[in-house]
């Protein structure tokens, strides 16, 4: 097993910056997620690693050795694909054996690790099948093995789960991180779907146009997304951006967004302090809004009048779409006992604490 | 009056009764003129297989399989059935082979690739007779300019097609500057249809790029192989216009195909019974060679 460092790594396609000085460092045995929405330059940054796009600019260090101007074949890595992959015209055996019939190893070598692959995966009654007779969960399971059989330092995933359907990509979500506890292996993995993300991942590594935008255990990114682009891209539904001024009254800051006015935490007054009177951008998560409470203290200050524009019920709990003057906000409630009507006036609390303030030049986290 | 309607009933009965048959009415002058320019021709050609008949003289006799009892036994039948295995054998089998690899070659993009595909494909282009006649003078141990190339550089001239043991290699050689391109257009387009990611996959599993043309291309590839050696293999078992133009068989009978000698059987000494027997013969060649290939390629593409 071994980490895997990127330093420095740039990949451009003409005029196209790909990707843009990209540094990280993946740790022996971590499963990591490279995560972004398309064409920002993971998918790219992962086939560097495999060897099969040449790197503009950069060093790709697999354990301790440079692997820059290395073949695929002598990096050690195995990689599943988007698309699976397989070969076409031969069956899941001759499939799952083929890197290792390439490399020389005996017959009955062969024969074992197939049959340890089968098993982990259970393929055992498709090995005879060529993969056209395969379901789509079948043939991921065989790209699967055709990695696993291989015993590489290194496992680079591109989107494996992207071609099946819901229920069957939520139940592969769980295996694969089964796989990695079983595997003990380094597993850096490429998807575009944040839930993906947040839920196999040990740490994400959020991309945005070709640049690393911030790296940290899941719950961390999602507690304290370094930017305007991560906390819009991690978390679903996504969070609620307000444009707003920040203004000083006498007791505190409060978060100006015209047709409502919120007070800022204490908490956040330090930070906040070098932004009076500044444009900033008001970022609250959908989970963040609950309808208003009567009992609470109304001199917090975290309270706004919408009117709902959608409910949506998805059982215990409801998206309820509001609209507060020109702003449109998501809320994720609990299911009140009264049913919400579309169009009524809806008063709703902030969790003001979990609330975020981006500068709305750099898109850098205020707090 | 009466008359009237009486044609009137039996006009609107006729055109109900064609109304009714469409079908058969309207494909008719077709079917007719199929029938007379493929249908007649093929049946009367089985007809005088079991004939014996000189064109010119007299009525065909039936023989019943005499023709093909007759043809067992000539030498010359023998003889054009080792030419064509000879020639077809070597011909297809160079065409195959020049034609996947030069198409491997035109699969990598290339500065100029298109110019020099469409230069490529001007031999697959030209008419055949004039290639073949422009062959024969170019090959004319005389006033070739082939041996005149070959002995400017101080080699020696070679007789070609006027030798008895150069003549059908040479053949094979025209045969094959013509055709391979068409048998690259086809494997190029079957290479272009391949699927990518396997290739890459096949990289990762640490397959060399030779071990990757052995285990990947060439079994992806293998079904469009045989259909452009099937659709070749039409033409070349049966070719007539360049052998025919550039040696009439000869020298002797040296380049006679079997179907170079039922065509002079038929036209040649006018024996059009025995001529169609032959002709026969090598219609079933070509069609078990096609039976067998394709029986090959159904299951070369079953993956």
């Amino acid at each position: 097993m071994a980490n895997v460092i990127l330093k420095n790594l740039v990949k451009r396609f003409n005029s196209v910056t790909a990707v843009d000085d990209l540094s990280l460092e993946v740790h022996d045995r971590e499963f990591a997620v490279l995560v972004g929405s398309s064409g920002c330059g993971k998918t790219t940054a992962l086939r560097m690693i495999a060897g099969l796009e040449p790197i503009t600019s950069g060093e790709i260090f697999i354990g301790d050795t440079l692997v820059n101007d290395m073949d695929p074949k002598d990096r050690d890595i195995a990689m599943v694909f988007q698309n699976y992959a397989l070969y076409p015209h031969m069956n899941v055996r001759e499939n799952l054996g083929f890197g290792l019939k390439i490399r020389k190893f005996p017959k009955a070598e062969i024969d074992a690790r197939v049959q340890e692959a089968a098993d982990i995966l259970g393929i055992h009654d498709l090995l005879e099948r060529k993969p056209k007779e395969l379901s789509g969960g079948q043939r991921q399971r065989v790209a699967l093995g055709r990695a696993i059989v291989r015993k590489p330092k290194v496992f680079l995933f591109d989107e494996p789960l992207s071609n099946l359907d819901a229920k069957l990509r939520v139940a592969m979500r769980a295996e694969i991180s089964k796989l990695h506890r079983r595997l003990g292996a380094t597993i850096i993995y490429v998807t575009h779907d944040q839930v993906e993300a947040m839920t196999m991942a040990d740490r994400i590594f959020i991309m945005h146009k070709g640049a690393l935008q911030q790296t940290g255990v899941p719950m961390e990114v999602y507690a304290k997304p370094a930017n305007r682009f991560v906390a819009g891209f991690i978390g679903s539904p996504a969070m609620n951006f307000i444009d707003a001024t920040l203004v000083r009254e006498a007791d505190a800051w409060y978060i100006d967004a015209g047709e409502f006015k919120v007070k800022a935490p204490a908490a956040f007054n330090a930070r906040l302090e070098p932004y009076a009177g500044r444009q900033v951008v008001f970022g609250v998560r959908p989970e963040d809004i609950a309808a208003h409470d009567p009992a609470a203290d109304a001199r917090a200050g975290n309270t706004l009048t919408a009117r709902t524009d959608v409910v949506q019920t998805l059982g215990a709990e409801i998206f309820v779409y509001l609209t507060c003057g020109a702003h449109s906000l998501v809320a994720l409630m609990e299911a009140p006992e009264q049913t919400l009507t579309e169009g009524q006036r809806l008063d709703v609390d902030l969790k003001m604490v979990k609330t975020h303030v981006f500068d709305r030049e750099t898109s850098q986290t205020i707090v | 009056m009466g008359e009237f309607t009486e044609m009137t009933a039996a006009f609107s009965a006729i055109s109900r009764f064609v109304d009714r048959r469409q079908r058969f009415f309207f494909p008719a002058p077709a079917v007719a003129v199929l029938f007379l320019i493929i249908v007649l021709p093929i049946v009367f050609n089985l007809y005088l297989t079991f004939t014996k008949w000189t064109v010119g003289l007299g009525q065909p006799q039936f023989i019943g399989f005499d023709n093909f009892v007759e043809a067992f036994g000539d030498e010359r039948v023998w003889n054009g059935v080792k030419v064509m295995v000879y020639f077809s054998g070597a011909s297809l089998a160079l065409e195959l082979f020049l034609g996947l690899m030069i198409a491997l070659y035109f699969n990598r993009a290339f500065r100029g690739s298109e110019a020099v595909q469409a230069i490529y494909i001007i031999p697959f282009a030209a008419t055949p007779v004039a290639v073949a006649l422009i062959w024969r003078i170019m090959l004319n141990p005389e006033i070739g300019v082939i041996n005149y190339m070959l002995t400017s550089i101080g080699l020696p001239p070679g007789l070609w097609v006027s030798s008895e043991h150069m003549v059908v290699p040479t053949l094979v050689m025209v045969d094959v500057w013509k055709w391979t391109p068409m048998i690259t257009l086809i494997v190029l387009a079957g290479l272009k249809s391949l699927p990518q990611d396997p290739y890459e996959a096949a990289r990762i599993d640490g397959a060399n790029p030779l071990q990757i043309f052995w285990y990947i291309t060439l079994p992806l590839i293998r079904p469009v192989l045989i259909a452009a050696l099937m659709l070749r293999s039409l033409d070349n078992l049966k070719e007539f216009d360049m052998i025919y133009t550039i040696t009439q068989g000869g020298p002797g009978i040296a380049s006679e195909t079997l179907y170079l000698y039922s065509y002079n059987v038929s036209f040649g000494f006018f024996k059009a019974g025995y001529g169609s027997a032959l002709m026969v013969v090598v219609f079933l060649v070509v069609l078990v060679f096609n039976v067998l290939m394709n029986r090959l390629r159904r299951d070369a593409s079953a993956v």
